[in-house]
Formats: structure tokens, C-alpha cells, sequence
């Protein structure tokens, strides 16, 4: 069981790069590439307001809970 | 007041080690003068110089290692590197250091028996520093979690 940030479908729908995004939402590029790889632990809810906000979408746009399969 | 002693608090324990590290050289140094001066002064055996120089000088290796781990991790700390694979790895040399000398003292019982209070002291204090290490290790996985919190 996983939550997924499907962040690169929402970026290209609003036609935003990652180097623009990092610096509107105020994280490091770095911290951005850790989001889009999966590899983050936990998101601050601050962060995932100014994605929102940046990306103009719904928490539920950019995350995803998927069940693996034994 | 309270906060030049915690800024100077790293200093003074540099201080210490520094100190400590003079000490050893003294013993090092007069290591056999002090020895066949105790040994004739407690009427025992000539062959217990031997045993007793044996088990300083040993543990004085791991008390020269022991020390400069310790440098090393407080120059570390100076640099607000705190909770560091080479921190804990740093400690762990400590820890086993300290046990080492506590071996090579309970071998040295046979020569002199109260070599088994400094046996039990050093495998205390091995003790403590490895659960200090643990402490650090917990820190460490904890602030590489934090650290991934985005």
C-alpha cells in the first residue's frame, strides 16, 4: 500500500516545468524531484496547499493511494 | 553566564581531552620508572613489572585511539556536524576502545588484582558510550525521515 504524488500529469496540463514550480511553491528543486520520484516520507500540508494552488487542482489530482497485490 | 558556558562547552571538553592526552604521554614516557617504583614499593614480584607495563602499555594504544576519536568527534560537533555516520562511527571506536582495555585489564588480574576495578570501570564505560551510539543512530534515521519530509 502506497500514496503516489502524480505530480507530472498535472504539470503538463498546465504546461509548467519543474524549476518554475519549485521556485512558485517555494521548495528547492531537489525537494521537487524527491516529490516526483516517490521518495518523500511525508508532505507538509503547506506544500500540498501551494501545489494546489500553483497547479490549480484538488489534493485528490496529484495523489494517489494504490493498493499492492500480494 | 549560562550561555558563554554552553557556548564554551565543547571548548572545555577539547580542554579535557587535550589534557588527558598529556597525561598518557607522562605515563607512556615514565611508564617503567612509575612501574618498578610500585612494584617495590608493594614488595611484589619482579614479574609483575612486566605484566603490569604489559597492560598499561596496551591499553595505552587504545587510550591513544580512544582520544583521538574523541578529538574528532568534537571538532565535528564545533562544526554543528552532530548526527553523522561518521559520528557514530566515531563513538562505536570509542566503545570498543573501552571494552578493549577492560579485556586486557581482567587479563592483567593475574599479575595485580585491583587491575579488575579498572576492568569493571572501562566495560562500564563502554557500556554507556555504545548506548550513547544508539542514541545517535535512533537520531540519525530519524533526522534522514525529517529530512525527506518535503
Amino acid at each position: 500500500m502506497e500514496i503516489r504524488i502524480n505530480l507530472d500529469v498535472m504539470m503538463a496540463k498546465r504546461k509548467i516545468g519543474s524549476a518554475e514550480l519549485a521556485e512558485r511553491i517555494g521548495i528547492t528543486p531537489a525537494n521537487l524531484s524527491i516529490l516526483k520520484n516517490n521518495k518523500a516520507k511525508a508532505v507538509r500540508f503547506s506544500t500540498l496547499e501551494a501545489l494546489c494552488s500553483v497547479l490549480d487542482c484538488q489534493p485528490g489530482d496529484i495523489l494517489e493511494y494504490t493498493r499492492e497485490d500480494n | 553566564m549560562q550561555d558563554w558556558l554552553k557556548s564554551k562547552s565543547i571548548l572545555f571538553s577539547q580542554i579535557g581531552v587535550v589534557l588527558f592526552a598529556l597525561l598518557l604521554a607522562v605515563l607512556d614516557l615514565g611508564c617503567w620508572r612509575i612501574v618498578n617504583w610500585f612494584v617495590a614499593l608493594r614488595g611484589m614480584g619482579g614479574q609483575a613489572v612486566w605484566g603490569i607495563l604489559a597492560v598499561l602499555l596496551l591499553c595505552s594504544v587504545f587510550g591513544w585511539v580512544l582520544l583521538w576519536a574523541l578529538w574528532r568527534l568534537l571538532g565535528n560537533l564545533r562544526q554543528a556536524r552532530v548526527f553523522t555516520e561518521e559520528n557514530i562511527a566515531l563513538l562505536q571506536r570509542v566503545s570498543l576502545c573501552c571494552a578493549a582495555a577492560a579485556l586486557i585489564c581482567v587479563g592483567g588480574c593475574f599479575f595485580y588484582l585491583p587491575f579488575l576495578i579498572a576492568a569493571a570501570a572501562a566495560g562500564f564505560m563502554a557500556l554507556i558510550v555504545r548506548i550513547v551510539r544508539n542514541v545517535f543512530q535512533k537520531a540519525l534515521d530519524m533526522k534522514n525521515e525529517l529530512d525527506l519530509m518535503i
